[in-house]
């Protein structure tokens, strides 16, 4: 069950068909070639890729901050973004950051900030609801930006390399709380990342995006009861393959 | 502050456990290392050259005619600080005001950026004269020293609303924001540091521009006070008038670092804010 007070709505499809982008004006440069996925309700799928490919460019297009030249995206709209980093508001406190994501999603001021406070107990940031965000390590940022994306109550989530900011040790962490947020809440996610260890660790499958301009030239599946090794080695094979690896 | 770590918020601490008073006299001393050996040189300089008293006064000389005209100078004072506090506040809300235009629209910044800054390559001290024709006095200084202050502001401003960080924007537009509510509620906070360091430009810049209205356009204020006093070759009280302009600059200037500390609690380094929200 999701933590008392949260409420996100059940996990959606969000299906990308062709999809097209190219960006400058002089010339336009292709970012996306024709990018085709499709991520089942209630699921992880990964996107690992070659750093600059438009993995980023994709998430932006799927969550509406830019419109493709072509093609079709079925589930926009119900998603939230978590950009790389933490992007917390430097400004605004702990607290404050959190209940952002129920303001802007709807939420009263008040509603928002006592979601906020069962938000801060559930991922562990009791006591510092009134620091501001240079005043706690990269974990806790990254928490609160995870709390910020659950009480946004979209059943999509897209995750742009979440915890690339984070030491290795961190990171683990993170993925634990994540994975368990993820069982409680079950929402529709797609994470964009460099790590393919993380990618497996925490993907139901992982798609390989090739090199810019994007389209998917993998689909490996990671789910429950694969060997996470063997998925991996699947990605590198596809990464190489593409040109990605040396 | 660096607040790398896995859990832990990361506290100021006074370093070597100084207590305040010591602290901050440790901080003023170099602070007060530059102006004491001027005065020590300019001194040196008297005793050698022993120039003539309306050439070049002596420190203590500056000093004993402005405790003389103390009441003279306050009165002037009085004067080039409402100008300058006035066309400070107009500095800031026109200046920020014209910021966002400018950094809100392609449009608008092609429209009024290039003549912000071709006001800026006009002499504005040649301007003093008609300013002086075309307006009454006090409108006249006013003018001229939001002129000479306002260029900061707006740059900095323009530079604050066009530099947030792409990730902040990301983050509130993907979880729903509309462009607008990502300007007010994202662009102008995060722009607001930059935003201070033009108007920490601009409070000094605005004392200028108010002594270069009165040595044009008025019989009140340091500046005129200046004007008189070197005619009349009361040198001594023209310096103490000049280092009561430096000192009402100074102050401004501090007011704002102030004002900056006050509102935007999250650039100081300690951990938490002083009241709860």
């Amino acid at each position: 069950m999701p933590a008392k007070g949260v409420q996100v709505p059940n996990g959606t499809d969000i299906r990308i068909e062709g999809v097209r982008l190219a960006l400058g004006d002089d010339p336009p440069v292709p970012v996306l070639g024709g990018v085709d996925l499709q991520v089942p309700a209630g699921t992880v799928t990964a996107i690992v890729g070659p750093s600059g490919c438009g993995k980023s460019t994709l998430l932006d297009v799927v969550a509406g901050l830019a419109a493709p030249d072509a093609g079709t995206i079925t589930g926009a709209g119900s998603v939230a973004l978590m950009p790389q980093r933490d992007a917390l508001m430097p400004w605004l406190t702990l607290r404050a950051n959190i209940a952002l994501g129920a303001e802007l999603a709807g939420a009263s001021r008040d509603d928002a900030g006592r979601r906020a406070e069962e938000a801060i107990a559930r991922l562990g940031l009791t006591g510092f609801a009134d620091h501001y965000p240079h005043a706690l390590s990269g974990g806790m940022r990254q928490r609160a930006a995870l709390a910020r994306t659950l009480l946004a109550a979209r059943p999509a989530w897209l995750l742009d390399e979440p915890f690339g900011a984070l030491d290795a040790l961190t990171r683990t962490g993170m993925h634990d709380v994540l994975r368990d947020l993820m069982a409680e809440v079950r929402p529709t996610v797609l994470l964009v990342t460099h790590d393919i260890a993380e990618a497996v660790a925490l993907a139901d499958r992982v798609l390989v995006a090739g090199p810019r301009p994007m389209a998917i030239i993998a689909d490996i599946d990671a789910g429950p009861g694969t060997d996470d090794a063997q998925a991996a080695d699947a990605v590198m094979t596809a990464l190489r393959t593409a040109g990605a690896l040396a | 502050m660096s607040t790398a770590g896995h859990g832990q918020p990361v506290s100021a601490t006074a370093p070597g456990g100084s207590t305040m008073p010591r602290r901050r006299l440790r901080r003023l001393l170099p602070v007060l290392i530059l102006p004491l050996l001027a005065i020590a040189a300019w001194q040196v300089a008297i005793w050698v050259a022993a120039p003539r008293e309306w050439m070049l006064p002596s420190p203590a000389a500056v000093a004993e005619a402005g405790w003389d005209a103390r009441e003279r100078l306050w009165f002037h004072a009085q004067w080039t600080l409402l100008i300058s506090v006035i066309a400070l506040l107009i500095t800031a809300a026109a200046g920020a005001a014209l910021a966002y235009v400018i950094a809100r629209s392609r449009m608008s910044r092609l429209a009024i950026y290039p003549w912000v800054i071709v006001s800026q390559v006009i002499p504005l001290v040649a301007l003093a004269p008609l300013l002086v024709l075309w307006l009454p006095s006090f409108a006249a200084i006013l003018v001229l020293a939001v002129l000479m202050s306002i260029f900061p502001v707006i740059v900095a401003g323009v530079d604050g609303l066009g530099g947030t960080h792409r990730d902040l924007i990301r983050a509130a537009r993907g979880l729903g924001a509309s462009d607008g509510w990502a300007w007010r509620h994202v662009r102008v906070p995060a722009a607001l540091p930059r935003l201070f360091t033009g108007l920490r430009m601009a409070a000094v810049f605005v004392v200028s521009g108010a002594v270069v209205g009165e040595l044009v356009a008025s019989d009140r204020g340091l500046g005129a006070l200046t004007r008189l006093s070197a005619g009349q070759f009361e040198t001594p009280l023209t310096f103490a008038a000049v280092v009561l302009l430096a000192l009402i600059g100074l102050g401004l200037f501090g007011v704002v670092a102030l004002a900056e500390r006050l509102a935007l609690p999250w650039t100081r380094r300690s951990t938490r804010p002083r009241s709860r929200s």
